[in-house]
């Protein structure tokens, strides 16, 4: 019997592997190993006839036998798999060119948003605080506050939105008139961004709008210098136009800052080249910014003997519209969704 | 303003390598804005003196000439000039030579053109055509330039910049760029700038005292406000002849913008623009004493160029006795002014209030030259050198003029010079830069302050010029220093600070929140709109709250301040819809509240801004969706989800006339009312040009971010040990039963219950009309043992008997 089992082994393993299709296994399969009529099956059938002894070595033999030619048949129904199924894959293309259906709505963050989100997140991370002020201002805050004077040309240079029956209240025109909300609520040392809307009565054309957005900065301590002002400007500026912008800065007026200068950076576009961006100068004006005058520190209750600090700020929609390549500036508020739902 | 780089090289010595591109650099870096630098014979390229040998009639046309001009080379004109004559030197332009076709539009380059079959090789220019009308004043559209006065014949051929020597540079400054500095509205303190920028010597501005050995003319001057005008300065000067001033001074105003007009005036514009110092000529025929006085209230005068004005008390006029004669700092008037039979004139040198004048030609819409310099603040002291300097070149340009008058100066001024006591640290502690002792002080002094050593301090005097308006504190010295150091000098630092976090601020984040979960999780647009809303709007909308309103609003359109963002937001949901369905948009923003108590317009004043919070508003305009107050639902729920709080939505005591009367609600948590969500009253919605259902969710963010402040984390709550039991339970009611009314009910029965989810609601097929079908399922749970069904039975049999009594539930299977 043990010269049958081991007959029986090598034709089986010879024509398994002679099998070529998945018909041809499952009839050996059966031919070898079916319940009823199996030829290993059957060759077992005769075990009850041997004695203990035999039982047990011949049983041990059969059943690796049988193992075996199960472990062959599973090795050659795996070939045959791997080989049929590439065939039947081709079959299964799909599209993959074609958008997912029904497609996903989502929606769309208005870019001065981004942009502001962006900002806020870099100052905060310098240890900025986030300030906000009221829209709706006095002219003390707005104006006096920070050291402009009824009587100060700096009010030609902003037009401003008055309030009818209210001669002491305006629209701020800029987020400066947060800054002396904020040093008589935190004192010194203060470290602080306002980003937010500012009001100019001015006709709106592509260039010009009546409402914008401005990102103002304060830093105040004991021993804050311009050399740190630029430091801080230079870090912005990085920040947004990469690691080999520079920052310049000149000479300009501003009544809360002295000395008082723009900032400007070499232009993103050309690199400080010179193109139509920047006006052929290779640079572009970005910054309002200056040590704060004695007087606004003084507004603010801060001992200006003591503490000394600077302000910046920029144009917040500016800098949208220079990121967007936006040429016209009354997108920003036309709540047109042709013009959002690109952002 | 226009400075020309000829004028100032009058007053400083700048080597002949120093280039106009590198002054104008230095003033960039370091002083004011330069627009442009241009020199001047920059358009007249290709532009010679030409001489005509002979001009004949065009055979074809009367009017024109059929010229042969000497240009060097022999060339064939056709012009059309009026003064055209034979030995005339004129103007000629060559072919590729730009002119501007009559004086207007774009430069235009000349081509070889036939005009009525003879051909022209150039033009011959009038002055309009090649930007010379300052120099060449037409007298009619047709004349032509007539230079034979003007240059010498060797000149033929040679280019017209060079032989009417226009050789200037001229930069064309921002003039808000000089809005602080008063000095450098003339050339002389540009010059003095460019000296102390460059390390160069500023010549001393040379003048002669005023002599006056004669008194025909009792000139008398009363200045009623010494405020408003400190200085006033004046003398007569009689035998005048008007005639043309010199060619040197006329070129100079050319340079400088300024047309030419005759000796006197142009005089007083030649210093304006020299000095900085406004002056003015009167006639003295003309007027019998000088009243520097406010006008009256309804006073009328005609100024020069046939300008009427009504003048108000603010306005400060200079008068004699009967009539104003002219506005003070602004302009002369009619009536006093030189013409060309004056023989005896005033001059005036004056100082005037800053305020006052930029107040009334503000007012009055008149902004001359004259009054953009005042408005500065003008250094007194300047008043008495540029009329020193006006007596000289008259005396020089009339023969046989003679001072005929005292000399008046009625002064009440003070200079502001300090001196300023200044710590020799500051600079180095204002800039974080160590710049030496010797290079501060040298700076300084280049720049006209004078300096005296004390140990550690400086006693620092200002100079008048600068002491008028901007240099009065420390702080301006350091400016001083800072800019013509130069900013690039200095070295960029890091602040350092101690590592703590800045303060959170609530609203902002829950701001970013709350977008960021629109925009990603429910496909929210975000939208600005301004803060304005127009009574339209206001009439539509149909809030009858109090608005605050705008005195000067841009259009008579939008005058008032937004009490909501939603009339805006129905506004782009109506422009929107016609490209888009659903329109989801949100904003975030500052409303307005005059009837609420805001923030302070000043510490410890009593006064108050209106309420200013910012809230949240998200619109739904759905073609497809009837019922979007669902999606407001939706909306607030995906919030408080995020933010783990317990709201519920509360019918409200009375709906707003722009809300659904029944689908609308308070979002409320604890006892506190954070906003609505509705649907737009149908009737609204029509009057926004909405004919769909919009759904609203409001929801105040100042009143959140308290909530969240406060509110608790919420902690982990223990797994049951035991297994839950689900049931599931549908029953008909009638559709105004409430589902909220329902899951307070039945989470009384028994504690068992430990929650109750409505999953589905039906209407409609196989349901009688006025019902609706109510699907819940229950969780059991006993924290302490192993629930049996017969509990549970017995519960669901008092949950069916409350919902059976309570309100007629008809369970279904």
């Amino acid at each position: 019997m043990k010269d049958k089992l081991q007959k029986l082994k090598s034709e089986a393993l010879a024509v398994i592997k002679a099998i070529k299709d998945d018909a041809g296994l499952v009839d050996l399969e059966n031919r070898l190993l079916g319940r009823k009529a199996g030829e290993l099956t059957e060759l077992m059938k005769g075990l009850k006839d041997l004695s203990d002894e035999e039982k047990r070595t011949v049983g041990q033999l059969a059943n690796e036998v049988k193992k075996e030619i199960e472990e062959e048949l599973a090795v050659k129904k795996n070939e045959l798999w791997e080989k049929n199924s590439s065939g039947e894959l081709e079959k299964e293309t799909v599209d993959i060119s074609q958008p997912a259906l029904p497609s996903q709505e989502c929606g769309h963050f208005h870019p001065n948003s981004i942009v502001q989100k962006d900002l806020e997140d870099f100052f905060v991370s310098m240890g900025f605080k986030i300030l906000d002020g009221p829209e709706l201002e006095s002219d003390y805050y707005n104006f006096a506050a920070v050291n402009i004077p009824a009587d100060h040309p700096a009010r030609d240079m902003q037009d401003t939105f008055y309030i009818k029956d209210h001669s002491d209240w305006v629209m701020r025109t800029h987020t400066s008139s947060v800054q002396v909300r904020a040093m008589q609520k935190y004192g010194a040392p203060l470290r602080m961004i306002v980003p937010g809307k500012c009001f100019r009565n001015e006709s709106t054309d592509a260039r010009h709008e009546h409402t914008f957005y401005q990102l103002e900065g304060v830093v105040v301590d004991k021993n804050i210098t311009l050399a740190h002002m630029k430091g801080v400007l230079e870090a912005v500026a990085k920040h947004l136009y990469g690691s080999e912008t520079k920052v310049r800065l000149r000479p300009k007026f501003y009544p809360f800052v002295e000395p008082g200068v723009n900032g400007e950076v070499t232009c993103f576009l050309c690199g400080g080249k010179g193109c139509r961006v920047c006006k052929y100068t290779g640079w572009m004006e970005i910054f309002g910014a200056g040590m704060i005058h004695p007087n606004v520190l003084k507004e603010g209750n801060i001992d200006s003997m003591k503490y000394q600090g600077f302000a910046f700020g920029f144009g917040l929609t500016r800098l949208v519209m220079l990121k967007y390549n936006i040429d016209d500036i009354r997108f920003l508020e036309s709540g047109d969704l042709r013009f959002i739902k690109q952002f | 303003m226009r400075i020309s780089f000829n004028w100032l090289k009058k007053h400083v010595n700048l080597s002949s390598s120093i280039t106009a591109e590198e002054v104008a650099e230095k003033l960039k870096l370091s002083t004011v804005e330069v627009e442009n630098v241009e020199s001047q014979g920059k358009d007249l390229e290709n532009i010679v003196v030409g001489k005509i040998v002979s001009a004949e009639k065009h055979p074809q046309a009367d009017k024109l000439k059929l010229c042969q001009v000497d240009a060097g080379e022999k060339l064939q004109i056709v012009c059309g000039g009026s003064n055209v004559r034979e030995g005339m030197l004129v103007a000629l332009a060559k072919i590729g030579a730009k002119v501007k076709w009559h004086g207007e539009g774009e430069l235009v380059e000349l081509k070889l053109t036939t005009i009525r079959g003879v051909e022209s090789y150039g033009m011959i220019c009038g002055a309009t055509e090649i930007g010379l009308s300052g120099m060449f004043p037409p007298k009619d559209e047709k004349e032509i330039i007539d230079l034979s006065e003007k240059v010498k014949e060797k000149t033929i051929g040679k280019p017209l910049a060079e032989a009417l020597g226009l050789n200037d540079t001229i930069f064309e400054i921002d003039n808000k760029s000089l809005s602080n500095r008063p000095d450098l509205w003339g050339h002389y303190g540009l010059a003095r700038e460019v000296a102390a920028l460059l390390g160069k010597a500023l010549n001393d501005y040379k003048i002669k005292p005023i002599k006056s050995s004669k008194n025909e003319i009792d000139l008398k001057v009363e200045v009623k406000d010494t405020k408003l005008c400190p200085r006033y300065m004046a003398v007569a000067i009689s035998g005048i002849k008007i005639t043309e001033s010199p060619d040197w001074m006329r070129q100079s105003l050319i340079a400088a913008g300024l047309r030419p007009i005759n000796n006197i005036v142009d005089i007083t514009n030649y210093l304006m623009l020299d000095l900085g110092q406004p002056m003015h000529a009167f006639d003295a025929k003309k007027l019998t004493n000088i009243i520097v006085r406010q006008a009256e209230k309804g006073e009328k005068m005609i100024l020069l160029d046939d300008v009427k004005v009504n003048l108000s008390e603010a306005d400060l006029v200079i008068a004699d006795s009967e009539k104003p004669l002219a506005l003070a700092g602004i302009m002369g008037g009619e009536t006093s002014g030189i013409d060309e039979t004056t023989d005896t004139i005033i001059f005036e040198s004056a100082n005037f209030n800053a305020a006052t004048i930029r107040k009334s030609s503000v007012r009055l819409g008149l902004r001359t030259d004259s009054s953009a310099r005042f408005e500065k603040s003008l250094d007194p002291i300047v008043c008495e050198t540029a009329l020193q300097k006006a007596v000289e070149f008259t005396l020089e340009f009339c023969h046989g003029a003679t001072i005929s008058s005292r000399l008046i100066d009625v002064a009440n001024f003070t200079v502001a010079g300090g001196p300023l006591e200044v710590d020799k640290n500051i600079f180095t502690k204002k800039l974080g830069v160590e710049i030496p002792e010797k290079d501060i002080k040298n700076i300084l002094e280049r720049l006209g302050f004078e300096i005296k050593d004390k140990s550690r301090v400086w006693m620092v005097k200002i100079p008048s010029w600068r002491a008028s308006k901007e240099i009065s504190i420390v702080e301006d010295l350091v400016e001083e220093v800072a800019r013509i150091y130069g900013y690039d000098n200095i070295q960029s630092a890091t602040p350092l600070f101690p590592m703590i976090p800045p303060e959170e601020n609530d609203i902002r984040k829950l701001e970013h929140l709350f977008r960021t979960i629109l925009v990603r999780n429910l496909a929210y647009d975000e939208v600005y709109n301004y803060a304005f809303v127009s009574r339209e709007q206001k009439e539509k909308f149909g809030d009858d709250g109090e608005y605050v309103e705008l005195d000067n609003p841009i259009s008579k359109e939008k005058p008032l301040l937004r009490r909501s963002l939603v009339p805006n937001m129905l506004e782009n949901a109506a422009k929107n819809i016609e490209y888009f369905s659903p329109v989801k948009i949100l904003e975030i923003g500052k409303v307005f509240w005059p009837d609420f108590n805001g923030p302070r317009t000043k510490e410890k004043s009593d006064e108050l801004l209106p309420r200013q919070d910012v809230w949240l508003s998200a619109v739904c305009a759905d073609k497809k969706n009837e019922i979007p107050f669902t999606v407001a639902r939706r909306t607030i729920e995906v919030i408080m989800n995020e933010l783990n709080l317990p709201v519920t939505i509360k019918k409200l005591p009375s709906t707003k006339l722009w809300m659904h009367p029944t689908r609308s609600g308070e979002v409320v948590i604890g006892e506190k009312t954070l906003g609505f969500i509705y649907e737009v009253n149908p009737v609204t919605a029509k009057k926004f040009g909405l004919d769909i259902r919009v759904g609203i969710l409001e929801i105040n963010l100042n009143e959140m971010a308290e909530i969240v402040a406060g509110s608790k984390i919420k902690t982990y709550e223990k797994l049951s040990e035991f297994p839950e039991v689900l049931r599931d339970l549908a029953f008909t009611v009638a559709k105004k039963i409430e589902h909220e009314k329902i899951a307070e009910d039945l989470s009384g029965i028994d504690k068992l219950i430990k929650k109750i989810e409505l999953f589905d609601v039906y209407e409609g097929e196989h349901i009688q009309k006025d019902k609706k079908s109510m699907a819940y399922r229950l969780t059991f749970t006993n924290p302490e043992k192993t629930l049996n069904s017969a509990e549970v039975d017995k519960v669901m049999e008092q949950v069916v008997v409350l919902l059976h009594k309570k309100y007629q539930a008809e369970i279904r299977a």
